[in-house]
């Protein structure tokens, strides 16, 4: 399928939450070309799912998106702006994105209330308010029972949970989540899952997932899929074939 | 929780290391507070024999030894006569083994001068004139010694009797052997010969005319320098040489500190490289993960500093109360020693992260996503 740009012809009015335009990321002086011309456009609100092989390129783009790194060439715009040129890109991780990591990557010495308060050093909120949001966060992501216990304590889908609370932790507009489900069992990814979705659709959070699990695809209203570092498919998930070429 | 218990934390999770590292650190420190303090307690001791004496100028030549070197008695009666000058006494200080003692200040003094003045006798008596082969020992130095009324005590070949014991009102006085001059010249060989002259000026005496008192007197006594009570020390080769290596050997220690502390902070880096990056993608700023480093080293610094300051009021209290320095020296151990050695140790701390803090900062947010 021809790539086209996304969000065309849905909301060309709206504002994106990410334009992508030829995009480009090489790795080892060009050797590696990770993503070679992408275009997309996310809209506020959406639940994209960007799906392929492994070494396709979806990391990257993620990575990107999160400002963990930068485009070697092409404008990737963030609300109208160009992201790489924002003052102040470690405030726009803290407050305009939250990350949600497959390996959940919490902090092994802190507590699960403490881990959601990391990000908030970042916020203006007094060591109280810090306390008090993240214990609403984990109560609401269903583990207001086990706030004091250490990540080794926690089961993986409680580790993802208090992941996701920690992304939420200064109220973005954006999630980004990087194979969420991938360290999960079938029951802890459902569960995952469905918190996501749940997220996404009472906070209306514009929520971007890495995945290559079909089933996790769907859930979502729009998929992305990477090949060789195109967008070879831009379009609801039903129309992505994890076989070969859609 | 605040930022510093996220400090805390980082420290404590490795805590065998942060330990060991404590230690380290706190081994300099230590050598600092001991080292550096009985440096200045000599100095401190010193001139408080001196005020006890009531000299306000000592006119010495003090080498690279602990003692003054020798000079003709007679350059004395060169300064006799110079305005502001009240009276002189000559004295001969020096730092003999006797019996079980290594290190005993002798103090031999011009009879009836008025460095006599100041010994309260305890017990006994005082000589009754200048070549009654007898002397008197201060409190710590007859304690030292082991000796009483009536004892005899060797002083290279001769054996002169403890007649009294004396409070002298400083713990340099208290520690010596004091006798008269002309006895010691004798047992020792050195007639005509001193190496002090303590120098009292009349009273009123402002600062600036003793330091012309001073001028005038080192220049009629070439052999010799007059410095004002307490600032003779501090002049002396020999005791800014002690000075130099209490320094040069905290100094080292502190380095080997340094290296500790730099060693564990680049291994916390290195261990939490992934986490750091982490932090970074989830929105701490560089600038606050390089605060983290330099707080976990500053206060590794801190604790290194308060653990140091108590080994080393433990190692000199111990050290004091040996036989070869009871009775020498009294540590200069004040709060102000004890701050400066907390203050290096939070600055060693502080300095030994910047490197560790700067590597940290250079990680990458993208590490984030690998593993």
């Amino acid at each position: 399928m021809k790539q086209e740009p996304a969000g065309e012809g849905r909301d060309t009015a709206a504002e994106a939450v990410f334009e992508a335009k030829d995009l480009r990321k090489e790795y080892d002086e060009g050797r590696v070309q990770a993503l070679r011309g992408v275009n997309f456009r996310i809209l506020p609100g959406e639940f994209i799912t960007i799906v392929g092989q492994s070494g396709s390129g979806k990391s990257t783009l993620l990575q990107l998106l999160g400002a963990l790194d930068s485009a070697t060439a092409g404008s990737l715009l963030y609300r109208g702006k160009e992201l790489s040129r924002l003052p102040d890109l470690s405030a726009y991780r803290a407050h305009d994105i939250g990350f949600i990591f497959q390996a959940f990557h919490l902090l092994p010495t802190f507590t699960a209330l403490e881990n959601v308060q990391i990000p908030m050093f970042e916020s203006k909120r007094s060591s109280a308010e810090r306390q008090e949001r993240a214990l609403s966060l984990l109560k609401a992501v269903g583990l207001g029972e086990r706030v004091n216990h250490l990540p080794s304590k926690l089961s993986g889908g409680e580790r993802q949970r208090v992941a996701i609370a920690r992304s939420l932790a200064n109220n973005p507009s954006v999630l980004l989540a990087d194979e969420p489900t991938g360290n999960l069992d079938s029951e802890n990814a459902r569960q995952t899952l469905d918190l996501l979705t749940q997220l996404h659709e009472e906070r209306k959070v514009t929520l971007v997932l890495v995945t290559h699990d079909p089933n996790v695809a769907r859930s979502a209203s729009r998929a992305l899929q990477i090949r060789d570092g195109h967008v070879v498919y831009d379009g609801p998930p039903s129309g992505i074939s994890f076989g070969g070429t859609p | 929780m605040t930022f510093l218990s996220v400090v805390v934390r980082g420290l404590a999770r490795r805590p065998v290391r942060t330990g060991l590292t404590l230690v380290g650190i706190s081994i300099g420190i230590a050598a600092v507070v001991a080292l550096v303090g009985m440096s200045r307690g000599f100095e401190t001791s010193w001139t408080a024999g001196m005020k006890s004496r009531g000299t306000d100028i000592v006119v010495n030549s003090m080498g690279t030894t602990l003692t003054p070197k020798p000079f003709p008695a007679a350059a004395r009666d060169r300064i006799v006569g110079l305005p502001h000058l009240a009276a002189t006494c000559a004295v001969t200080v020096e730092l003999m083994s006797i019996e079980n003692s290594e290190m005993t200040i002798v103090s031999a003094r011009e009879w009836g001068g008025f460095s006599w003045s100041n010994l309260k006798l305890i017990e006994g008596r005082m000589p009754k004139d200048a070549m009654e082969r007898v002397v008197v020992l201060g409190k710590t130095a007859a304690e030292v010694l082991h000796k009483k009324i009536g004892d005899s005590i060797q002083i290279e070949t001769e054996e002169p009797t403890v007649v009294g014991i004396f409070d002298g009102g400083a713990l340099v006085e208290n520690g010596s052997v004091v006798l008269s001059l002309p006895l010691l010249q004798e047992i020792t060989g050195t007639q005509g010969k001193i190496n002090i002259i303590d120098v009292r000026v009349t009273p009123g005496t402002t600062q600036a005319e003793m330091d012309e008192l001073c001028r005038q007197i080192s220049q009629r006594i070439p052999e010799a320098r007059a410095n004002i009570a307490g600032e003779h020390i501090r002049n002396s080769q020999g005791y800014r040489i002690i000075r130099a290596m209490s320094w040069g050997t905290s100094s080292l220690a502190i380095l080997v500190g340094v290296l500790g502390v730099m060693n564990t902070m680049l291994m916390t880096v290195f261990e939490r490289k992934q986490e750091i990056s982490v932090l970074l993608a989830i929105g701490w700023k560089r600038s606050r993960i390089v605060q983290m480093i330099l707080w976990e080293s500053g206060l590794l610094g801190l604790l290194g500093g308060l653990v140091g300051v108590i080994f080393g009021i433990v190692g000199v209290e111990l050290l004091k109360s040996t036989p070869a320095m009871r009775g020498l020296l009294e540590p200069d151990l004040s709060p102000g020693l004890v701050a400066l050695a907390v203050v290096i140790a939070v600055i060693v701390g502080v300095l030994s992260g910047v490197y560790p803090a700067w590597r940290s900062s250079r990680l990458q947010p993208s590490m984030a996503l690998q593993g």
